[in-house]
């Protein structure tokens, strides 16, 4: 236990690399579509309730993805010369990606507050709020970052062991497995003319729905991350 | 008493490449034992298998007694210094603070010291180091981490003379205030051979040799002068090399040579000239294993 | 500063050994530690150690507890002897072998030994 500790402290122990990565590139999407949403009139009807959606917030969920990539196969290394385990590694990494997703959900939903309080920031904008999936009260803006910071960094970690154990020709395949398993998924549909039950599904769930969804999905992510660690080597 | 190492039938295949065949050998508890051998001889293999980065394909390894793989009451008492060690996007403190963490019997005071000694840039990236100063970060964080078990494979790539001689100076010095078992993998071992008390040559993924290293000093000669008298002088003795140019001839004899040896040398007017231990290893490595250990086994 | 082709520890029993005969280490007087020999010569402390044993098994050297190892009492005049015994051995049957095989007679032998003597101003008879 406290060896995984020490890896979650390990990863940050530059103080503020991961922060200023993160925030860095946060921020500077942030300002970009800021001048973009002041150079573009509100158009008619106008208004924040009417809205003008950036998107660009994904911009920090991908960079979630890369740290965690990074977490792994830049650190590991070092992390298993400094006499970790690879299951206190991983469970030590996997903590760090569940309390830094805690903080930065928090983060997020302070600034949505902001946001709404602002009537978009002055210009309009919508930029963390996200229609259906960001837009219901605090606290489940707060849930449902979380959960989908969590799922990008855990899926992350899965690339950076992938790579360490098989190196890009295994990166590859594993994306080549995953489009080939949607795949089969559509075609199953397809083939038992399931897909107007499917969209019912989807479009009865709610965004709490959806964040025990994606829930479910992290859990399956960190099982399967898990199982290939404990073979890696450095 | 278990020994702190412990290795039977170790073998390690890469795509058919057999890395590693069927190494077995012990590490006494308290000693410094050189892991000696050429590049690519299998020294950085059978080292991260020993300290669990890296699984046998066939054959146990035993650390304190117990499987090194995963099992963190084992690692957490050894330290591996590597020569291509792969850091994270750490400046040099970052690394020495983190290490700190890791090893119970750390000691800040000696890394402090031996940052100091190597003129080791606290704030500079590691990525940014040059390659003798990531060696010297390297040995800054094995000898500080005071391993129980503590391993340096070729710790010293980039460095200089100087640095070499300090790393020697530094590790004997605290070797002596804190004994702790000590293999260091070299390459140059006429350097480092007063330090080891035990050696394993390792070849082609073989051991070729495992002995006290004094044991080996003196053990092999070499017998010069006329071929009539060397032949008389060696004759039923085991040899290595026969040398011969016109009438002189020059042969490596195995074996300690008592006083009455020398007399009859002297009587035959053959000079002899004891091998130091890198001429012996060296001669080791290149010879078939199994004939040899029982030979200079004494 | 060691032979590199003879086992290091013989050679720290023999240096000590010397220091003693020439007196350089008095008896009663304090020999360096395994420590302080090994970060000398930059050998293995266990080396230096085996070293020191082999003149304490020989009772040229005594342990007194907690502080170190000492020489002995009567050290210096047993190695004397010893090596007068072993000097025959050790320096005139080389010599004598060497002259034979040049061709040098007995006689013309001592008498290069006296002129040896002499120029160094030593051993005169």
């Amino acid at each position: 236990m406290s060896t995984s500790v020490n890896v979650a402290r390990y990863h940050v122990v530059d103080r503020g690399g991961v922060a200023a990565t993160s925030w860095g590139v946060l921020t500077f999407t942030f300002a970009v579509n800021l001048v973009i949403f002041s150079l573009i009139p509100v158009g008619n009807g106008g208004g924040y309730a009417h809205g003008r959606y950036s998107g660009a917030l994904a911009s920090l969920y991908i960079m979630f993805c890369v740290i965690g990539a990074i977490a792994i196969f830049r650190s590991l290394p070092f992390g298993l010369t400094l006499g970790a385990s690879r299951r206190s590694y991983y469970t030590g990494t996997a903590f760090l990606a569940v309390t830094l997703s805690a903080v930065y959900g928090l983060a997020l939903t302070a600034m949505q507050a902001i946001e709404r309080a602002t009537g978009g920031w002055g210009v309009a904008m919508h930029f963390f709020v996200v229609p259906y999936i960001l837009a219901g009260p605090w606290y489940l803006t707060w849930l449902t970052s979380f959960v989908g910071l969590t799922m990008l960094f855990v899926y992350g970690m899965w690339y950076g062991i992938v790579y360490r154990r098989w190196n890009l020709a295994g990166v590859l395949t594993f994306c080549a497995a995953q489009v080939t398993v949607l795949l089969a998924g559509a075609l199953v549909i397809t083939w038992t003319h399931a897909w107007p039950a499917v969209g019912r599904f989807f479009t009865g769930l709610s965004a709490a729905g959806l964040t025990g969804l994606l829930a479910a999905l992290t859990a399956a992510l960190l099982a399967g991350g898990y199982s290939t660690v404990r073979r890696a080597t450095v | 008493m278990t020994p702190v190492v412990s290795t039977t039938g170790l073998t390690r295949r890469y795509r058919g490449q057999l890395a590693l065949d069927r190494v077995s050998f012990d590490v006494e508890d308290g000693s410094i034992t050189g892991l000696l051998g050429s590049n690519g001889a299998g020294k950085t293999t059978l080292l991260r298998i020993i300290a669990g980065q890296e699984f046998p394909s066939a054959g146990q390894v035993r650390v304190f007694g117990a499987s090194p793989a995963e099992n963190e009451q084992v690692l957490r008492r050894m330290a591996l210094v590597r020569e291509d060690q792969t850091y994270p996007d750490f400046r040099v403190r970052h690394a020495v603070r983190a290490a700190s963490w890791f090893y119970p019997n750390w000691s800040g005071e000696l890394a402090g010291a031996l940052l100091a000694d190597f003129g080791l840039p606290l704030g500079r990236r590691i990525s940014k180091l040059s390659r003798g100063m990531r060696s010297a970060l390297g040995i800054v964080i094995g000898l500080a981490a005071r391993a129980e078990l503590t391993m340096f494979d070729e710790p010293y790539a980039g460095l200089d003379a100087v640095a070499r001689q300090m790393f020697y100076d530094r590790l004997l010095a605290d070797y002596a205030e804190h004994p702790r078992t000590v293999l260091l993998s070299t390459h140059l071992i006429d350097e480092a051979a007063g330090l080891l008390e035990r050696v394993v040559v390792i070849d082609r993924g073989r051991v070729a040799l495992e002995a006290a290293a004094d044991d080996l000093r003196g053990s092999v000669t070499s017998v010069s002068g006329p071929a009539m008298a060397v032949k008389e002088f060696t004759a039923g003795r085991p040899v290595w090399e026969r040398r011969q140019l016109a009438s002189q001839e020059s042969v490596m004899m195995v074996g300690v040579l008592d006083d009455a040896d020398h007399a009859r040398a002297r009587a035959l007017h053959l000079s002899l000239e004891p091998l130091t231990l890198q001429q012996v290893v060296v001669h080791a490595a290149g010879t078939t294993a199994a004939g040899l250990e029982e030979r200079t086994s004494v | 500063m060691l032979d590199a082709g003879t086992p290091l520890f013989a050679q720290i029993a023999e240096r000590l050994a010397d220091e003693i005969a020439d007196g350089a280490l008095a008896e009663g007087e304090r020999v360096p530690s395994s420590n302080e020999l090994a970060a000398f010569y930059r050998i293995n402390p266990a080396t230096a150690a085996k070293g020191i044993g082999i003149l304490t098994d020989d009772g040229l050297l005594e342990k007194r507890r907690g502080i170190g190892m000492f020489v002995a009492p009567g050290a210096r005049q047993r190695l004397l002897g010893e090596r007068r015994r072993r000097f025959a051995e050790r320096y005139i049957e080389p010599l004598v072998a060497e002259a034979t095989r040049l061709g040098i007679g007995t006689g013309e032998l001592i008498t290069l030994i006296h002129e040896s003597s002499h120029a160094q101003g030593g051993v005169t008879t």
